[in-house]
């Protein structure tokens, strides 16, 4: 192999942020779940997965970052220091080497609701501060500036020092958002992340995550079309565990249909009644 | 209409059973009372004693509060043990619980063996454990103390545990996600949740125990409750009363107060 070649090869191998190849999954009773998912994403893009209910959508992004083990399969990622890690074997300190720059939004925001917003923020940095410091003293000052300078850039800095439990969900997404950014981590995955959200905080979150995506891809499930085709730059498609399309960020409405048949029009209702008038 | 009702749902034979079981439980009392020589009438017979014990204890002696100057001592022996043994036992029951809860034990066999062995805590009597202390470090307030805290690892290890296998899970998944250890999760995802029902506990451990501590004190020779035995067996009375009166006010203050801080450690009031 020329020197040439081995460079163009490692440069694709660097592009690609996350290699997600043939994974499945089935459950304790042997029932297959995912059905052989495959896909790469790579700096800049913005990725949404689109798909009915039960196709396997949310399984996907946990087997993205190690929250749950895939049957067969693998799951590569290449970290900052453009290491390449493989996400389906990493166990203990290597697995939470990689963690540490994979971001995740959840649809339940999974703030610790008793703590502050800002002390939920700076929890994105556990996994890179000293252990014992971590345990006895907490964060420091610089930390915590740091912190509320990320709640700033989302508009929630006001909130910084509240219970988390006591605010609306549209704000707990963007204290939830500013964990993951916080976090610094190399690529973000959204598990429904304006799943619990009414439109318009829905809209102002993808227009946080959009220029977000610039500097880290962003995978993330979704369940409004309209809002994916709106804001991201390539959807993904899964239905009953299988990847049906892969393409740019454009899906007309017989594909639509295709994809989720009579669930469609539950979606479209739902949308209709949280309209703004 | 052919509908036929199983004999058992018939409200007669309802009655009937019943009427068998009340029979069942009257026989088992009169034979308890009958074998162990419980005379219920005799507190019928007898109630003239308690007239008289009630007229020489009054009016109660107050003045025995500032003459003698080893009760308010002997008060604060009894606080003190209440309080160090419900801090003692409740801060060992807060590790044991998170050794032995489900979602945060280092190993299954761990957490069955801590689990087995508050179990079988709980079931030994506090005077029983007393007994074994008083021989291991002489009578006195250190016993008691100690006997306090192994009865509230008993009794709040499991409770303790029960709130931590309730913890939300998904704060948890997310303190995981940033690629943080397991300890970490437990000081920033289960600690938050769980401290303010460890907290509330507590406060009810102290109530308890600051009850048990009186009682404790007339067998461990310590504390406002072996003055008010010495009172009753020196013919002392009026003494007694007045040391009862104070120690009633005293238990109802702090149960007062306890309330108070328990309801705003709830409220989050007081972690926040």
């Amino acid at each position: 192999m020329g020197a040439n070649t081995a460079r163009l090869l490692s440069f694709q191998i660097l592009a690609r942020m996350i290699d997600v190849r043939q994974i499945t999954k089935s459950t304790k009773e042997g029932v297959p779940i995912l059905k052989g998912i495959s896909f790469t994403v790579t700096k800049g893009e913005f990725v949404g997965i689109l798909g009915p209910s039960g196709a396997g959508k949310t399984l996907t992004m946990r087997c993205l970052n190690g929250l749950t083990r895939p049957t067969s399969g693998e799951v590569l990622f290449t970290d900052h220091e453009h290491n390449l890690v493989n996400l389906t074997h990493a166990r203990g300190r290597e697995l939470r080497k990689a963690r540490r720059q994979i971001g995740v939004i959840f649809q339940g925001f999974n703030l610790v609701k008793r703590l502050s917003a800002i002390d939920n923020v700076m929890i994105g940095q556990l996994g890179r501060i000293n252990l014992l410091r971590s345990l006895v003293y907490g964060f420091t000052d610089d930390e915590a500036r740091q912190a509320l300078a990320v709640l700033e850039h989302l508009n929630v800095a006001h909130l910084a020092h509240r219970p988390v439990g006591s605010l609306s969900g549209g704000e707990q997404q963007r204290v939830a958002i500013a964990r993951a950014i916080y976090q610094q981590p190399a690529v973000m995955l959204a598990d429904e992340p304006i799943a619990n959200l009414d439109p318009t905080n829905a809209r102002k979150i993808m227009q946080i995550l959009t220029p977000l995506a610039k500097e880290m891809p962003i995978i993330g499930v979704f369940h409004q079309p309209d809002l994916v085709m709106e804001f991201c730059t390539r959807i993904i498609a899964l239905k009953e565990g299988v990847v049906v399309r892969d393409g740019d960020s454009k899906m007309t409405r017989s594909e639509l249909v295709d994809l989720y048949g009579a669930e469609l029009s539950e979606i479209e209702a739902s949308q209709r009644i949280l309209q703004p008038a | 209409m052919n509908v036929s009702l199983d004999k058992q749902y018939l409200p007669s034979e309802r009655y009937k059973r019943h009427a068998a079981y009340l029979a069942v439980l009257a026989v088992v009392i009169i034979g308890l009372c009958s074998y162990f020589k419980f005379e219920p009438l005799l507190f019928i017979s007898d109630f003239h004693y308690m007239a008289d014990l009630v007229v020489e204890m009054t009016p109660p002696n107050f003045e025995v509060l500032w003459r003698k100057e080893k009760i308010f001592a002997s008060i604060l022996q009894t606080l003190s043990m209440a309080f160090l043994g419900t801090l003692a036992g409740g801060a060992v029951a807060m590790g044991l619980a998170f050794l032995a809860a489900r979602n945060t034990t280092p190993h299954p066999a761990v957490g069955a063996v801590i689990r087995t062995l508050l179990a079988i805590e709980r079931v030994i009597p506090s005077l029983v454990i007393l007994l074994l202390f008083l021989i291991a470090v002489g009578l006195g307030p250190f016993a008691g103390m100690l006997s306090l805290a192994v009865g509230t690892i008993g009794m709040f290890g499991k409770l303790f545990a029960n709130a931590i296998e309730g913890a939300e899970k998904e704060p948890i998944d997310a303190v995981h996600s940033v690629g943080a250890s397991k300890l970490q999760v437990i000081r920033y995802a289960v600690i938050p949740q769980v401290l303010p029902s460890f907290i509330a506990n507590l406060f009810y451990a102290f109530d308890i125990n600051l009850r048990a501590a009186i009682g404790l004190g007339v067998f461990g020779g310590a504390g406002v409750g072996y003055e008010i035995s010495m009172a009753m067996r020196l013919v002392r009375y009026r003494d007694a009363l007045a040391l009862i009166c104070f120690t009633i006010l005293l238990v109802f203050a702090v149960e007062k107060l306890s309330d108070w801080l328990r309801s705003r450690a709830l409220g989050q009031d007081l972690l926040k």
